[in-house]
């Protein structure tokens, strides 16, 4: 079966017919084209493919394409604005928070969603909640430093987000 | 993996064995089934919806029942295999009656399973299985209730 | 070598640019029209036999183009290669084909593809396949499968005995007759699974007008894979261009040649039309190689006063169904040849038996052969130290190689380059404050608390590898690597490296080093690997060899491209080249600094060739060979301090330092993050990771819900230092990174736990020491 949905998606409205079973993470990856959103695993475990879903960190692996009919999504892709690094991204450039890179845009999105509600969260407070985000590369110490990178610096410009 | 268990129902030894043997109330009362053909002597072919954990699928497969002592005693082989892996398992079957009317049914088996569903839902299965059981006695025992 | 501003110096990784705003090109990201895609139908029994493959309601699902069994692709490509053939070891290399013919041997082996237009379809349609099974006996222990009357995989592998493999030093017999003290232990190394977050998969796209044959790859070695993918497919190695620029980590797992990359290829060139294959996590867990899987019994011999006289391992490799491209060599070569660790042990003795069993191939996984030895040697020294009642620091430095015995042979025939042991010990020992851990280790105790203090002076064998030693060990390859230094005529610089990097930040610091020897900016300078079109040769990432071989090579590039620029600059300058000096990218005249032209200028010039010096080429370009004279050895020492929750069993890693000697170091931000990472690999085997069989060989970890990948609060802060020792074997006297943590460690962590434990007389517990393991045997010792 056929569901039409419409979704904005870093910031551009798309519609389009998609299967019932199409996954939410499929639709980005292969009729959006937006690569940047990864598959790491199939149990939901890894994080990869974590995306914000009205502003909220999902994992759109678990999501059916149909149930995003009328959301706003970012990706990670969408992040940078008017080629401006967000803080988050400049923090993991500054403090080696990758290295192989494929965990890093659900890493990213679900740092977002972290300190969006805990601003200046503790190294305890980050390692709690980004167990739903696995790295193999970087023993995740680098990860840890990154967000509180990216902490101070949006800490320090007020008003921002 | 072994499992076993027992189940008292509220119904008479011959009424429960009548039930447990006929391939009717088999396939309306084992969950899942999707379809149950004897196919000769205790002998039947069946499809079998199951999910365990996120592994969901159908089964086609074979049961079997051998070694049977009416009214007390049964052995049960199955055998299925579908997109999910494959499940072997043996069990036998105990009627006690109670003397109150009431009878209790002692299962215990070995059930292999592979592929998919070994590696991703294995450590599900003794729930999942312990579930479909009492699913499959209590719907039994609502049948003879019932007097269909 | 001169440490300046870009050797020696953090500076930001360039590859970050792209990844983290989601503009990389992993495999699965590469698009192209007309892309069908690859469904696996996987054997659900561990070992049957085939009775027959029904591809025919599959074929008539919607969207399939074609099915195929193994039969159907017998004459399109050949077994899949196992290309490290140890010599004098009785090796039998069974045939493994892409896709089983008539018997599957592990769960998981490839019974038939489906290709369909979408890879829903696929899916679908594998499901439809119907295969008949005939199950047979399964053995998936290696112990269980070298006795007789085990199941046999092969007819011609006798007690699935793939090789017996040996090496001895010395003389270990007439050690152990004389040893005042003798330790025996058995260990069991568990299976563990690689789990790079990117799957393995490729996108394989034939050109049938052309006969080219495109090829986007998870590989850590893409030429190794063209050469292999060519000999398979028979599509000349000059039609094949492999492109594995973006890859999503390897640790091993991305070495070998497998069979779903295989028939991708050979369906693409069938067909006509791009094939694409992902696996997906579940089918990454059971079809990509695994690691580890040692039984390891061993011996040690030694004095009272504790010196260690004599080392004798006996070890059983659990090789999984086949023998997989590098599998015969990790467990022989590159584990036999590490076992005298950092300690002079004059009578070594060692015998590998390599077993094949109805479980996952397993393979090259971080450290690959070396944290195995290096766990049993420092696992060994702990029970000597226990045994004489002596402190496992005293043991080792009674032991330890000392610094003038250097370029020191070990009895299994290294001879390592440079070392310091006790330096690294002494740094390490200051950071984690040891007098003061001891103290307090005593005051708990008295509380009835366990705090443990776990020693690793681990030494590794890396950049592999000269390429006589290769050749020697049986691997067939080269390990030397490539290089291009191009400088274009704007004076920016285009550098090809053999090397493959996949998350080890090369693109970076391959350009330091490049603007270290050239002047040339950072910024000027680009870095290409991993595209077979555009490099040279590569043999590729792994063994801790990218920078140690292949920044080697491009430093001699390098050099050889400054000296013909000065050559042009000494023409321009109407000087003569001795007269010339260069430094920071200007070349002037001695005594006349005002005389001078830079790089830029020469390359500009050298481009023009308007004005070209006597018998001189135009253009800047250089390629080099390198190939190593020896291994590299670095070392160090870490310390893992834990305490243990008696009541639970639960490990709290309270402290964690690690000081590692990798001589120089180009970018200490990029080290420290290879050492971070992995360090966690290592503490994870220690922990938490264990690939599980059942006896019907069916994996139970078979996913990520059920196989511990550590999470971020089961590793702990780590503290990493270094002490700096050269190595004369390359010339920027560094030794690797890639490995060390893990190989370092899974030791130091156990025999904290150990330590912690040995007022209850406990002296080991196999890995993975998981709560539940470590409350069982405190449970038995306080009933005994």
């Amino acid at each position: 079966m056929k569901h039409e949905i419409t979704v904005t998606v870093n910031g551009t409205k798309h519609t389009s017919e998609v299967d019932s079973r199409m996954l939410l993470v499929h639709y980005i990856r292969d009729v959006l084209n937006l690569t940047g959103t990864h598959v790491g695993c199939d149990t939901s475990q890894c994080g990869a493919c974590t995306i914000l879903l009205n502003g909220q960190a999902v994992k759109c692996c678990t999501m059916l394409a149909a149930q995003a009919d009328g959301a706003e999504i970012t990706t990670i892709e969408g992040l940078a604005q008017n080629g401006d690094l967000h803080p988050i991204q400049e923090g993991f450039w500054e403090e080696h928070g990758l290295q192989c890179g494929f965990c890093t845009p659900g890493m990213i999105m679900a740092s977002y969603d972290l300190l969006k509600r805990i601003p200046n969260p503790d190294e305890q407070q980050i390692r709690h909640n980004l167990e739903g985000n696995l790295c193999r590369c970087t023993g995740y110490q680098n990860i840890v430093k990154s967000v509180q990178f990216a902490s101070k610096k949006m800490s320090g410009a007020a008003g921002d987000d | 993996m072994k499992i076993s268990g027992s189940y008292t129902v509220n119904a008479e030894r011959q009424a429960v064995w009548d039930r447990l043997l006929d391939p009717d109330s088999l396939a309306s009362c084992l969950p899942g089934v999707e379809k149950l053909e004897k196919t000769g002597e205790n002998e039947y072919d069946m499809a079998m919806n199951v999910g365990v954990g996120m592994i969901r699928g159908t089964y086609d497969g074979k049961v079997r029942v051998n070694n049977i002592n009416e009214p007390t005693d049964y052995q049960m082989y199955v055998e299925g295999s579908g997109r999910p892996g494959f499940v072997k398992g043996t069990g036998n079957i105990e009627l006690e009656d109670k003397g109150d009317g009431t009878t209790e049914i002692t299962y215990e088996g070995d059930v292999e399973v592979g592929g998919p569903v070994g590696s991703v839902a294995q450590r599900m299965l003794g729930s999942v299985s312990k579930r479909m059981v009492d699913q499959f006695f209590s719907c039994v025992e609502d049948s003879i209730k019932k007097g269909s | 070598m001169a440490v300046t501003k870009m050797f020696g110096a953090s500076v930001k990784r360039r590859e970050d640019a792209r990844m983290m705003t989601g503009r990389a090109h992993y495999t699965d990201d590469v698009r192209r029209n007309h892309t069908l895609h690859m469904g696996v139908v996987r054997s659900p029994h561990a070992h049957a036999r085939i009775t027959s493959v029904d591809t025919s309601a599959a074929a008539s699902m919607p969207g399939v183009v074609a099915v195929f069994s193994g039969a159907d692709l017998v004459d399109d490509i050949a077994p899949v290669p196992c290309a490290w053939l140890i010599p004098d070891s009785d090796l039998k290399v069974p045939e493994y084909r892409a896709i089983a013919v008539d018997k599957a041997r592990f769960v998981g082996d490839a019974v038939a593809v489906v290709i369909a237009e979408d890879r829903y379809q696929a899916e679908d349609a594998a499901d439809a396949v119907n295969v008949s099974y005939e199950p047979l006996d399964v053995v998936t222990n290696q112990e269980e499968a070298v006795k007789d009357g085990a199941p046999q995989l092969y007819d011609d592998v006798p007690n699935n005995l793939a090789f017996q493999w040996k090496l001895n030093g010395g003389d270990f017999d007439a050690a152990q007759n004389s040893a005042e003290v003798k330790i025996s232990q058995r260990f069991v190394n568990q299976r563990l699974i690689p789990n790079a977050m990117e799957a393995r998969g490729v996108l394989a796209d034939f050109n049938p007008g052309s006969g080219s044959l495109e090829v986007w790859l998870t590989s850590q070695n893409p030429h190794i894979h063209r050469l292999l993918l060519s000999a398979v497919t028979g599509i000349p190695e000059t039609d094949i261009r492999v492109d594995s620029t973006d890859v999503g980590g390897g640790f091993g797992s991305k070495i070998p040649l497998y069979g779903g990359e295989m028939v991708a290829c050979a369906i693409a060139k069938k067909l006509g039309r791009p094939i694409k294959w992902m696996e997906s996590r579940r089918e990454n867990y059971v079809t990509t190689s695994h690691g580890r899987d040692h039984i390891d019994y061993v011996d040690l011999a030694a004095t009272n006063d504790g010196v260690v006289t004599g080392l004798r391992v006996e070890a059983y490799a659990n090789h999984g169904a086949y023998l997989s491209t590098a599998a015969p060599g990790v467990p022989t070569w590159l584990f036999g040849t590490m076992l005298s660790g950092p300690y002079k042990i004059p009578n070594i003795s060692c015998t590998v038996n390599g077993v094949l069993t109805n479980t996952t191939t397993t393979d090259a996984y971080r450290g690959a052969g070396r944290p195995e030895a290096t766990y049993l040697i420092e696992r060994m020294m702990d029970l000597l130290a226990q045994e004489l009642g002596m402190d496992p620091v005293e043991i080792r430095r009674k032991n330890f190689i000392q610094p003038d015995e250097f370029p020191y042979t070990v009895a299994t025939t290294l001879q390592y380059d440079s070392g310091n042991y006790d330096g690294a010990l002494d740094k390490a020992l200051q950071m984690v404050g040891y007098e003061d851990l001891r103290k307090k280790q005593e005051q708990l105790r008295s509380e009835g608390r366990y705090l443990g203090i776990g020693f690793s002076t681990y030494v590794e064998v890396c950049g592999l590898a000269p390429s006589a030693a290769a050749g020697a060990m049986g691997f067939q390859g080269g390990l030397w690597e490539s290089a291009t230094v191009r400088v274009h005529p704007s004076g920016k610089a285009t550098v090809f490296t053999g090397a493959s990097p996949h998350g080890q930040g090369e693109e970076t610091t391959f350009a330091q080093l490049i603007s270290h020897e050239t002047g040339i900016p950072f910024h000027d300078i680009e870095v290409v690997h991993s595209d077979t079109d555009r490099i040279p040769f590569g043999w590729g990432t792994y063994g801790s060899r990218s920078t140690a071989v292949g920044g080697s090579a491009l430093v001699y590039a390098a050099r050889n491209v400054v000296e013909k620029a000065k050559r042009f600059a000494a023409h321009m300058l109407e000087s003569s080249p001795e007269d010339i000096e260069f430094n920071d990218g200007v070349f002037s005249v001695k005594g006349s600094p005002e005389r001078s032209k830079t790089i830029q200028d020469v390359a500009l010039a050298a481009h023009l060739a308007w004005d070209l010096p006597e018998g001189e080429k135009p253009g800047l370009e250089e390629n080099y060979f390198f190939d190593p004279t020896n291994f590299t050895f670095p070392f160090g020492t870490h310390i893992c301090v834990v305490e243990i929750d008696a009541e639970t069993g639960a490990v709290d890693v309270q402290k964690y330092v690690a000081v590692d000697d990798l001589g120089n170091v180009i970018n200490p931000m990029i080290v420290d993050g290879q050492v971070h990472g992995g360090i966690a690999q290592g503490l994870a085997q220690a922990l938490y990771e264990y690939a599980a069989y059942d006896d019907g060989g069916q994996l139970l970890t078979g996913s990520m819900m059920d196989y511990c990948v550590p999470k971020f609060e089961h590793i702990p802060h780590m503290d990493v230092d270094r002490t700096v020792t050269t190595t004369p074997v390359n010339p920027m006297g560094l030794k690797g990174a890639g490995e060390t943590g893990t190989i370092a460690s899974t030791p130091a962590v156990v025999n904290a736990i150990i330590d912690a434990l040995s007022p209850l007389g406990v002296k080991h517990i196999d890995m993975p020491l998981t709560s539940q393991r470590v409350w069982k045997v405190i449970e038995e010792r306080k009933g005994s």
